[in-house]
């Protein structure tokens, strides 16, 4: 056995985890195993026994600074004590939004770094502040801007960002900032060995031990910051891996300190809660730094700082007063540790293999404000196709088209809606995707069209690796056009496994390959080359195995010194492939047509600007309750970070869920963005179908359900594509001041609906707290009963049987949803909407609802129905009415896009103009009305159930007013009025 | 307690007509009340008669809303005038799709869906012809199946009956010879006695311990045999079907051990020679069949001429074990002149019961095997009287005993041919009792042989072993399916196949349906390991009026 796999398995004993984890640990590096980590580590170490001695080499020239015409950038030379003949560049500047961005990079260096991160994450260059003056004194030069400032000091250099003269962000505050240089290899000098035994002899002598580390400081003067050995700089090896490094040593360390923020959130993705443990200082949670190296763990851990699939290199920093943000534009392995000096603040040590700094920090001051602050740079989440929100039915695999066929039937014999029928890999003939298996797919056309014809969609695997043969034509045209990653050699195609066996990778870093892969979708015979004329465009494509996996590379990976487009290495880019090649994919489905179509792209692998792209899941976890549990966790967290789109695979891909957990497993994922099941090739088949009753039934009301909400998701995804406030809000985000909720991550909030989620996620469940965080009343969905918060926040004991989810709507809510069952979510076009109007204390209420044809660009050109609701009570009448917000927001309606004008009646909304309100379910009147008209109207039909009123003190089931259709219509103005 | 509000007649609804929707059986019920009054069928609650179909849900059963879609779980009925009558869930009213279920459009607004009846109705029509076709020709196959099945229940009552006949006479002649057995016995008991006290005893004793010995040994021989064949089996499939997946070092040794102790090229490295020799016969297959030759040589050389080779053991042990050791020892004592010896000894008693009849037969071909060969010939002759009669007698026990076992089976499948959950009430598939059916997909070729096993076999050109995919174990297992319903013989389970290497055991569901042939159509192993096969078989077409009865109410 392998030393370090012994070790790996003593520290496995001494965690002394009760359970069998399957997680392969030893297939991937610990900080101590990645050389770069290590020393970014040691240094940490080398700092805090210094203590107040400490002073970072890194100093600004003074002399040096200059500062843009337009005042809001400005230049300067850092210099290194420690290696005064290397040069860097420090730019800052701020944005319009006043986000700063800080770069500092190497000047005229051995070799450039990799400085394009950004300009794959960014969606444009941003706007630079016009109204920035900087102020230099003889210690920093700072400027002024609103209620911020940002304050760089020259010596030792360190980045403030204030906010009432409070520090937010502390850059290099510990003094941790260390770019190692490029440098050339020494010849190895033989060291003499004298020195050691010198040492040995000084042991009980402290003086001559002071006098050796004295005398070792005057030979490399930077020892006593960098270490004195050449840890790992030119060659590092893993396992069976040797990593050449042919550039040497060059990984980035900083710290970055949140004074006044105890709470951190982000840096996804990672298995564990949503606000983040501890990974350094006392006693901490996790003993590894959280890890950014997108990798195919198998049987991942329920907690664990271990890298996994994605990366977004954002953080959140919060605390009852502000909300904070950084964004580390890093592309290649980083390593981040979490401490906390005291509850009220939190240190960050970021160290990465390679690359610049080039860091934005995000004023804030509330989530929201982050969350928009993050979206000018990076962009906002897609609003993805209507279709994609319905259920997806996956499983590897359907095995044939008659397989897929007979499973569209069960589901509409049993009158369970579905919207999409997922093929893992084994529909390609030898893993050579897009070549159908034609024994078992002799017809995969009119499959999909047996499948379009029920209003449904398919979704289809598509993975980077390229099986090497010449009669696959995606393999050999991209080799003929020399589009693949290369080798150490820089030439040539690097050749790995995976599941098509011998393969290779797309390189889509390479320009080249862009429109290539986009030609491979077309549905068409081309001229140029391939294309998938056994296709349709009711197939949408998901992307696996982008990290990219390699089965016999080291951590599952590329070697990091394999070479891409631009002659950079692997190591430089790795956490961006992934992305690049989901979102060409995306594209790709887009433009397969003409006008083009919304995509649907599944990824595994993400990175910051992904969530432009579409939607992710949270990859291989296991059919466990702690699988189930940490889903949630993850999905907020990727949530936060950008990636609303995302969800957990239903059952757990590994194992044969029991019939108690599955039906919990659903209910989980109904209230995920992404709500997709699906299941191993090993295990047995669980479609919802196949449960004995009363699970069967159970199941099928809870994908019910997920339709009936299908409004209140799409609203809630539009607002999120214009704003980039996540679809699923945890506590911090919607009571940023409320501290007893910062740590709260199994019940969240469905966008701005009201509705409030508490998932069970542990066997034999009977009943479950929630907390209220604030004094308003909570309906429950179901029964209707009214719970009391508290100014100061309240738990609340409710029912949760294996048949019940924990659902709430806040007082103050129209929550608009259709209450018919179809077969699948196209269908449901036409039905008309039930508004349920939760009064709050106040007797007030309001919701949107926002429509579109789901499936084209056509609301980018104002087709859309954006609609309000509100309540209000004024004496003894209670109002419901209705506004166009496409009239009076037209600006803020469409991502991207600022329309001038808005069309009440565009061609969308005369498609629905008939579309009605059915029902009208008003909840918590102060009493029995004397009459409910349609104003201007008739005597409406209605019944009235007495009981509690939200304006009164007491608990129980709410008095409920149902008006029977009243004849309404969705896309035009009207007002019920209630008179008590 | 909840009270409805009417305070003035409804403005007029793009007005649906009262009895969309609603089976012909329940049109009574939706009729206009004289009271202006209707009860949900139900009876849950009383609502106003406009209330129905008026495309809001009010009855708790949906009974209100027959015509739309307003009522979760209710359902719509399609007249579908020159077709037939459907009824469809109320999900699919209204929904903008046009399904064949419901050919006159009549669950859509309308102009969504034109009347597709005829069209529809005349495909039904014709595909409903074919399959009556089917259906006849099969069911005119099906009877010669039950015709068989009473030939056979005949033949098997004969053979009761014979049998019968047949053990009274043998269990006479079992008693003669018995007689005449203990007679001599008892004469040379004292012989026996003798012996048993005399210097003779310890190569007696001797002998039967050898005997027993090597027969435990020949036991534990096969079972590692069988062992050694299953772990190479398992081994191979490793070897072929794992994946580097992982690197899992631990998978990657197992698969190079293996190759080393079988002699066999590492995987990757036999791809590699494949691919070579299709331009000349490569270096490395050359030498893969030098170290096999090799292997060979290597283990004659080490054989000992006197040791039995293995080839000796598999085909000589079971003819050493069944040596009559009493003749032998009688024999050897005639040749010393001693007092011949008598013995009960019989390795009869060493045998469980149930194995006797088994043994019996054995012992009877082994002998008529020898004597032909002249080898024991001599051998019985020379053995002494006792031995003789008490050979005699068992003779006549394993004829009798066979003839029992032959009657109980006959019996036993006489109960079968017509048990509903054996070969159905009419026995009408007794006939493929054991019948082969195959599928050859190119890679594999898939067999079941009916009410016996399923298998899975290389396709023809291919490599590769035969694995059992499960034996027969049931009819449709499904608890909402009664024996004897047609369903019922719609579905056989095979299971308790060869296990995956990381799987379960392998089994089969066969679906059947009416068809003039025996015969597999697809195979799809829907989870691993776990195949369904579809197919038809002319067992299952039942007589056309039975069923066109029934087609007809519909």
């Amino acid at each position: 056995m392998q030393p370090w796999a012994t070790l790996v398995g003593v520290i496995t004993l001494l965690l002394a985890a009760p359970d069998v984890l399957a997680v392969k640990s030893h297939d991937f590096k610990t900080c101590s195993q990645a050389g770069f980590c290590r020393r970014g580590r040691a240094l940490s170490a080398r700092a805090a026994e210094a203590g107040g001695k400490w002073k970072s080499p890194y100093s600004i020239d003074s002399s040096s600074i200059s500062i843009s015409p337009n005042n809001a950038v400005f230049t300067a030379s850092v210099k290194s004590s420690i290696y005064p003949e290397i040069h860097f560049g420090l730019e800052l500047r701020v944005h319009e939004d006043g986000v700063v961005r800080v770069r500092m990079d190497e000047i005229n260096g051995l070799r450039k770094r990799y400085d394009e991160a950004a300009s794959w994450a960014l969606i444009a260059e941003p706007k630079i502040s016009q109204d920035i003056s900087w102020t230099t004194g003889k210690k920093d030069i700072r400027a002024k801007y609103g209620n911020n400032e940002v304050v760089v000091a020259f010596e030792p250099l360190t980045v403030s960002l204030l906010r009432g003269g409070k520090p937010q962000v502390v850059l290099n505050g510990r003094g941790l900032l260390h770019m190692e240089h490029l440098r050339s290899k020494k010849i190895e000098e033989t060291k003499t060995e004298e020195a050691a035994p010198q040492a040995e002899e000084g042991v009980e002598d402290q003086a001559v031990a002071d006098q050796a580390v004295l005398k070792t400081e005057e030979v490399n003067p930077a020892a006593w910051f960098e270490g004195d050995t050449e840890d790992d700089w030119w060659e590092e090896r893993f396992s069976s891996w040797t990593d050449s490094k042919p550039k040497g040593p060059e990984s980035l360390s900083i710290d970055i300190s949140f004074p006044s923020h105890g709470t951190i959130y982000g840096i996804p993705q990672h298995a564990t809660k949503l606000a983040l443990p501890t990974t350094a200082g006392d006693s901490p949670f996790f003993t590894d730094p959280y890890r950014l190296y997108n990798a195919d763990v198998f049987e991942y851990l329920a907690s664990s700082p271990m890298s996994l699939y994605g990366s977004i290199p954002i953080l959140h920093a919060h605390s009852t007063d502000s909300t904070v943000g950084i964004f580390h534009a890093v592309g290649s392995e980083t390593w981040i540790d979490v401490s906390h000096a005291s509850e009220k603040s939190t240190e960050t040590h970021w160290i990465s293999e390679s690359g610049i700094l080039d860091l934005f920090l995000m004023p804030g001051p509330t989530p929201a404000d982050v969350f928009a602050q993050y979206s000018t740079l990076t962009g906002t989440p897609v609003l993805p196709p209507h279709w994609s929100l319905g259920y997806h039915q996956c499983r590897w695999n359907y095995v044939s088209s008659d397989d897929v066929r007979t499973v569209q039937r069960r589901f509409d014999e049993e009158d369970m809606p579905v919207d999409v029928f997922w093929l893992d890999i084994e529909y390609a003939d030898e893993h050579k995707y897009f070549m159908w298996d034609d024994k078992n797919f002799p017809d995969p056309v009119e499959m999909t069209n047996d499948v379009a014809a029920n209003a449904r969609k398919m979704v289809v695997i598509v993975d980077p690796h390229l099986k090497r043969t010449s009669n696959y034509p995606a393999y050999q045209e991209a080799s003929d056009r020399k589009l693949l990653v290369m080798p150490a050699s820089g030439e040539g195609e690097f050749e790995g496994w995976c599941w098509s066996g011998s393969s290779s990778w797309i390189d889509f870093f390479n320009p080249n390959a862009w429109d290539w892969w986009k030609s491979l979708f077309k549905t068409t015979q081309l001229k140029s080359g391939w294309s998938w004329t056994l296709s349709t465009t009711d197939i949408h494509i998901w992307n696996d195995m982008n990290e990219p996996s390699v089965f016999n590379g080291p951590e599952i990976s590329m070697p990091r010194d394999n070479v891409h487009h631009g002659g950079w290495e692997h190591r430089d880019i790795h956490n961006i492939n992934g992305m690049l090649f989901s979102n060409l994919t995306s594209r790709a489905v887009q433009e397969r047509t003409d006008p083009p179509q919304r995509p649907f792209v599944l990824t595994r692998s993400f990175f910051a600007g992904s969530q432009r792209f579409g939607a992710m899941w949270t990859g291989d976890n296991l059919g466990t309750w702690e699988h189930m549990a940490v889903g949630i966790s993850m999905v907020l967290s990727n949530g936060i970070a950008g990636m609303s789109f995302a969800g957990s695979d239903v059952g757990g891909f590994f194992g044969n869920p029991e019939p108690d957990m599955l039906v919990r497993w659903y209910q989980v994922g109904i209230f995920n963005p992404f709500f997709r099941a699906h299941a191993h090739i090993d295990t047995k088949r669980r479609e919802p179908f196949l449960l004995e009753q009363p699970y069967k039934g159970i199941i099928k009301d809870i994908l019910r359900l997920r339709y009936t909400m299908l409004p209140i998701w799409y609203t809630a995804f539009r607002e999120t594509s214009v704003t980039g406030v996540p679809v699923l809000r945890p506590h911090y985000v919607m009571f940023p001041k409320d501290p007893k909720g910062f740590a709260l991550d199994d019940q969240y909030f469905i966008g701005n609906s009201g509705l409030l989620v508490k998932p069970i996620t542990s066997k034999g469940t009977i009943e479950t707290t929630v907390y209220l965080p604030e004094d308003e009343v909570y309906y429950d969905y179901f029964s209707h009963h009214v719970y009391r918060g508290a100014t100061k926040g309240k738990d609340i004991t409710v029912k949760a049987e294996l048949d019940q989810v924990p659902v709430f709507v806040r007082g103050g809510s129209i929550v608009p949803t259709r209450e018919r069952p179809r077969r699948s979510s196209p269908l449901m076009k036409l039905d008309p909407f039930t508004l349920r109007v939760s009064l709050s204390k106040a007797g007030s209420a309001r919701g949107d609802l926002y429509l579109d044809d789901g499936v084209t660009y056509s609301h980018e050109k104002g087709q859309f129905v954006w609609r309000e609701f509100t309540a209000q009570t004024a004496k003894k009448t209670v109002r419901i009415t209705t506004r166009d917000l496409g009239v009076e927001k037209k600006d803020a309606a469409v991502d991207g896009v600022a329309l001038v004008s808005y069309n009440p009646s565009n061609v969308f909304a005369e498609t629905i103009k008939e579309v009605r309100v059915e029902k009208i379910v008003v909840e918590g009147l102060s009493g029995k009305p004397s009459s409910v008209k349609a104003e201007g109207g008739e005597e409406l039909i209605w019944e009235f159930a007495a009981g509690v009123a939200a304006n009164g003190k007491g608990e129980g089931v709410a008095s409920v007013l149902t008006i029977k259709d009243p004849r309404v219509l969705i896309v035009k103005e009207w007002a019920v009025i209630i008179q008590l | 307690m909840l009270l409805w509000f009417l305070a003035l007649p409804l403005p007029a609804l793009a007005s649906v007509d009262k009895t969309l929707g609603v089976s012909p059986a329940l049109l009574s019920k939706y009729s206009a009340p004289k009271s202006g009054s209707w009860k949900c069928l139900d009876g849950s609650k009383e609502i106003p008669w406009d209330f129905v179909n008026d495309d809001s849900c009010d009855c708790p059963d949906g009974s209100d809303e027959p015509g739309t879609s307003a009522c979760p779980n209710s359902t719509f009925y399609c007249q579908n005038a020159g077709h037939i009558g459907a009824t469809i869930p109320s999900s699919r009213v209204n929904d903008g799709l046009c399904e064949p279920e419901c050919c006159d459009g009549s669950d859509e607004r309308p102009g969504v869906c034109r009347n597709a009846c005829k069209e529809i109705g005349e495909e039904y029509r014709k595909k409903r012809d074919a399959e009556r076709k089917i259906q006849k020709t099969g069911a005119k196959i099906r009877s010669s199946y039950i015709a068989f099945a009473h030939k056979e229940k005949k033949r098997l009552e004969a053979l009761v009956e014979s049998s019968a006949a047949e053990i009274a006479v043998r269990e006479k002649e079992v008693a003669r010879l018995r007689v005449i057995a203990e007679r001599t016995e008892s004469l040379s008991a004292a012989a026996l006695e003798h012996k048993q006290q005399s210097r003779e005893r310890p190569l007696y004793t001797s002998l039967m311990s050898h005997a027993s010995a090597l027969k435990a040994l020949q036991r534990e021989h096969k079972k590692h045999l069988e062992r050694e064949q299953q772990l190479g089996d398992i081994l191979d499939t490793l070897r072929k079907g794992y994946n580097p997946n992982y690197q899992d070092m631990a998978v990657l040794e197992a698969v190079r051990g293996w190759e080393y102790l079988a002699g066999l090229p590492h995987i990757g490295v036999e791809e590699d020679a494949q691919k070579a020799a299709d331009l000349s016969v490569s270096d490395e297959e050359a030498g893969i069949a030098e170290t096999g030759d090799e292997k060979k040589d290597d283990e004659v050389a080490e054989t000992d001429e006197e040791e039995w080779t293995a080839e000796d053991l598999k085909t000589g042990l079971d003819e050493l074990l069944n040596t009559d050791y009493v003749s032998l020892l009688m024999a050897h004592d005639e040749h010393v002149k001693t007092p011949p010896p008598s013995t009960l000894f019989n390795l009869r008693g060493y045998l469980p019961d149930s194995l006797v009849p088994q043994y019996e037969e054995m012992r009877e071909t082994l002998l008529s095997w020898l004597g032909v060969f002249g080898i024991a010939g001599t051998d019985v002759e020379k053995s002494s009287d006792s031995s003789k009669a008490r050979t005699a007698l068992s003779d006549a026990e394993s004829a009798l005993n066979k003839v029992i076992s032959d009657k109980k089976n006959a019996e036993e499948d006489l109960g079968e041919i017509f048990d509903v959950q054996g070969f159905g009430a009419e026995g009408e598939w007794k006939k493929l009792d054991g019948q082969c059916l195959q599928l050859d997909s190119g890679d594999y070729i898939y067999e079941v042989c009916l009410f016996d096993e399923a298998r899975q076999k290389p396709g023809p050109g291919k490599g590769g072993q035969t694995f059992s995919l499960g034996k027969f174990s049931s009819w449709n297992p499904s608890p909402d399916v009664k024996p004897g319903e047609p369903a019922y013989y719609e579905k056989q389970v095979y299971d308790r196949g060869t296990r995956c290497w990381n799987g379960p055991e392998r089994s089969v569901i066969l679906v059947l349906k009416c068809g003039t042939e025996n015969a597999i159509h697809t195979v799809a192993e829907l989870e691993k390991c776990e195949y369904q096969f579809t197919g038809t078989s002319p067992a299952l077409c039942l007589p056309l009026d039975a069923k066109d009865s029934v087609r007809e109410e519909l």
